[in-house]
């Protein structure tokens, strides 16, 4: 059995529709259920979305009209292949409960307070039919799906189908909102006196660029340090070692390393870098330095890996030392892998807060020229601030627009790093 | 000069010893330092700081509430992300176009690489207004709204690495499958799934680690009350967790109160850590697996 709509030859596709021949009854059933339990889904997310409700007439329309499909899919089904009764049984025990929603669900009260069981929330009506809106929408379209197919695998497949593109456009939603929400929010405020200025009056008035320069000044001394240290160590790890307790070692101190939750190195840099150098820039750069060191040996253990160790013996016979092999045959075709896995390193760094919120950064008051041993005002910092101030003074609009050039930093350099890898990809 | 050039070469190779042994001295004193910071609260309450019993006014500080809020968060969160995380990454890895999954990919990417601050201000501003009318609260802020974050965030670790598990799943075993004449489906229900289970847990164990350790965003949204909720499923009251009570309350801390933070962060530190390593060690079982065979 095909299905109706083979999208992958469109040309062809037209012809079909033209020729009519797909304007048969089962065909029709078919899409009208489709489209129904998509007006299920869809206007079970939006009043999800809204805080509205669709009304009782059109929800138990909705569920009518589909369970009138359905009997007549079903009788179609049995008449023509001769199913049997055991096997059309779970269809026929969803359109009862199709039914049932229908004379049911618009019997919710408009709020059932869940405060005598001692939780402080209520179930409202709109919620709690949209959600059912919804798992219905999907059943009905797996149900309609799979007795299309005649209730054999390869509907179960479709029907699998179905569910796996749910799921992954649920992901994409969140990630709209909030990008959509940032850009538009963030964008207005955005201009010369937010990017030139520093902070007044509690953030309300001024701008950012002291926390800009603070940031970059955090990126490049993070370049300093952990890219020698992290190619270094990857180095050792995949030329030199030769296996052994020590190397297995440091492969689990890089692994715990790597997971380490960030606010635990702001724990340890008060504990160890604050006596040492008070609230200042070379804290910051430390221990972001710390947070950033296992990617990048990841990403450069990775790049090293892929230069095959044929070209290595190339070298080692014209009678080249294993440094002089390091240095002008193996890291020159890592070398955009290595920067690739820096680069998304340091965008993790820019964005980074609970470890130098405590040790490195202040909101007002850094000086103009960053110095290494004094305080610097940075963007995410600079962003929780106006997160705690934004109930006390007028900072949504600077917020939003901290929150848009932080992120905008941080995919630009993301970006970087994927063109940087396209570009310089070297092929063996 | 052949003498010469052996030192060199010897001295290089003790210079990226070093410098690979620098994770181990960082490790160590990060180890060292908050175990020694840590102590005192533990040689203060003992067993009993794993009580929930936190007062600044008394000068009381155990941390029970903030483990139980700990695990609430991550609860929620886990049962938000793992089952949307392993469907997305089946769609993205078995059956998505090949223009479908370039275009996709980046994207949840860009969903890993959004700050934690950036997530905890729209949890703070978005998502806390759109919960005080949807579940009829009087403040958003609540474990709920941590739990909901915090799933968000984990899905993109969740995803990229089960994708990555069942991209390695070889190709010959897909095709036995296929050629016995499964469907598509099936073949990835009883062979590719199973096969790239323990790649799969690495992964969820990661984005697990990742919610424990997670700390602007849930700090934002979490309300930091530190107390268990009664009774303890209420996941509509605000709490407190690990992360947020060091991040809310280091910053004015004194005394034993200090301590016991530090006492938090040896939890976590023991918890992410070892869930970090556990993960890795399945990641590399599954790469030697399929290169052996």
């Amino acid at each position: 059995m095909k299905l109706p709509l083979d999208i992958t030859k469109i040309q062809s596709f037209y012809t079909y529709l033209k020729s009519g021949t797909w304007i048969t009854f089962p065909n029709i059933v078919f899409l009208l259920i489709t489209a129904f339990s998509l007006i299920m889904i869809l206007s079970g997310f939006v009043s999800a979305m809204n805080n509205s409700y669709i009304g009782d007439g059109v929800l138990r329309f909705l569920l009518l009209a589909t369970g009138i499909l359905f009997i007549i899919q079903t009788v179609k089904i049995r008449f023509k292949h001769h199913y049997t009764i055991k096997l059309l049984l779970p269809t026929i025990c969803f359109i009862i409960i199709l039914f049932l929603f229908a004379y049911f669900l618009p019997l919710f009260p408009p709020k059932y307070d869940l405060r005598p069981y001692e939780i402080t929330a209520s179930l409202l009506k709109f919620l709690v039919i949209s959600i059912f809106l919804i798992l219905t929408g999907l059943l009905s379209l797996s149900f309609n799906i799979r007795s299309f197919f005649g209730f054999t695998s390869k509907g179960k497949q479709y029907s699998a189908y179905i569910v796996l593109i749910f799921s992954i456009l649920l992901i994409l939603y969140p990630l709209i909102i909030f990008i959509g929400n940032i850009t538009v929010n963030g964008i207005g405020g955005i201009n010369w006196e937010f990017l030139t200025e520093d902070v007044r009056s509690h953030g309300q008035q001024g701008g950012i660029v002291k926390a800009l320069i603070g940031t970059i000044c955090l990126i490049i001394g993070v370049t300093v340090i952990s890219l020698p240290l992290g190619i270094g160590a990857a180095v050792y790890l995949t030329e030199y070692a030769k296996g052994g307790i020590i190397v297995r070692i440091i492969r689990i101190t890089v692994d715990i390393l790597q997971g380490i939750p960030s606010i635990v190195f702001g724990l340890f840099a008060l504990a160890v870098l604050v006596p040492l150098f008070g609230i200042s820039l070379i804290n910051g750069i430390l221990v972001l330095s710390f947070l950033t060191l296992p990617i990048i040996i990841r990403a450069s253990e990775e790049a090293i890996l892929a230069v095959p160790g044929s070209i290595r013996e190339g070298s080692y016979a014209l009678g080249a030392s294993k440094w002089q092999t390091i240095k002008r045959v193996v890291l020159p075709p890592a070398l955009p892998g290595i920067i690739t896995g820096g680069v998304l390193g340091l965008g993790r760094a820019a964005g980074e807060t609970a470890p130098i919120m405590f040790v490195a950064c202040v909101f007002l008051g850094a000086p103009h020229i960053p110095n290494l041993f004094a305080p610097i005002q940075a963007l995410p910092y600079h962003l929780l601030t106006l997160i705690y101030y934004l109930g006390a003074y007028e900072v949504e609009q600077n917020a939003w627009a901290t929150a848009f050039l932080l992120i905008a930093i941080v995919l630009l350099i993301n970006a970087g790093s994927i063109l940087i890898r396209e570009k310089y990809r070297v092929e063996f | 000069m052949l003498l010469n050039s052996k030192i060199k070469e010897t001295i290089v190779k003790y210079i990226f010893f070093l410098l690979a042994a620098t994770s181990i001295f960082i490790v160590f004193f990060i180890i060292y330092f908050l175990f020694n910071e840590a102590f005192p609260a533990f040689q203060e309450y003992g067993f009993s700081i794993f009580e929930s019993d936190w007062s600044v006014p008394r000068e009381v500080y155990k941390i029970g509430a903030a483990l139980f809020g700990t695990a609430l968060v991550t609860i929620g969160a886990m049962i938000i992300a793992i089952p949307l995380g392993l469907l997305s990454a089946i769609f993205l890895s078995e059956i998505a176009p090949y223009r479908v999954r370039t275009f996709l990919k980046p994207i949840i990417e860009l969903l890993a690489g959004i700050p934690s601050i950036v997530y905890g201000f729209l949890g703070a501003t978005l998502l806390v207004t759109y919960l005080v009318p949807t579940f009829d609260l009087l403040k958003g802020i609540s474990i709920f709204a941590g739990s909901l974050i915090l799933g968000i965030m984990a899905l993109p670790i969740i995803i990229s690495i089960s994708d990555d598990a069942l991209k390695a799943v070889p190709r010959d075993m897909k095709e036995a499958s296929l050629a016995l004449g499964a469907t598509k489906w099936e073949t990835i229900k009883k062979v590719t799934f199973p096969t790239a289970i323990s790649g799969i847990s690495a992964a969820v164990i990661m984005g697990m680690g990742r919610a424990i350790g997670e700390t602007m965003a849930v700090s934002l949204v979490v309300g930091n009350v530190m107390q268990i909720p009664i009774p303890p499923f209420d996941i509509f009251e605000s709490g407190a967790t690990l992360t947020s009570i060091i991040a809310l309350e280091m910053g004015e801390a004194t005394g034993i109160q200090t301590y016991s933070l530090f006492a938090c962060g040896v939890i976590l530190f023991i918890i992410v850590g070892t869930m970090s390593v556990v993960s890795n060690i399945l990641k590399e079982r599954v790469a030697k697996r399929f290169k052996g065979g």
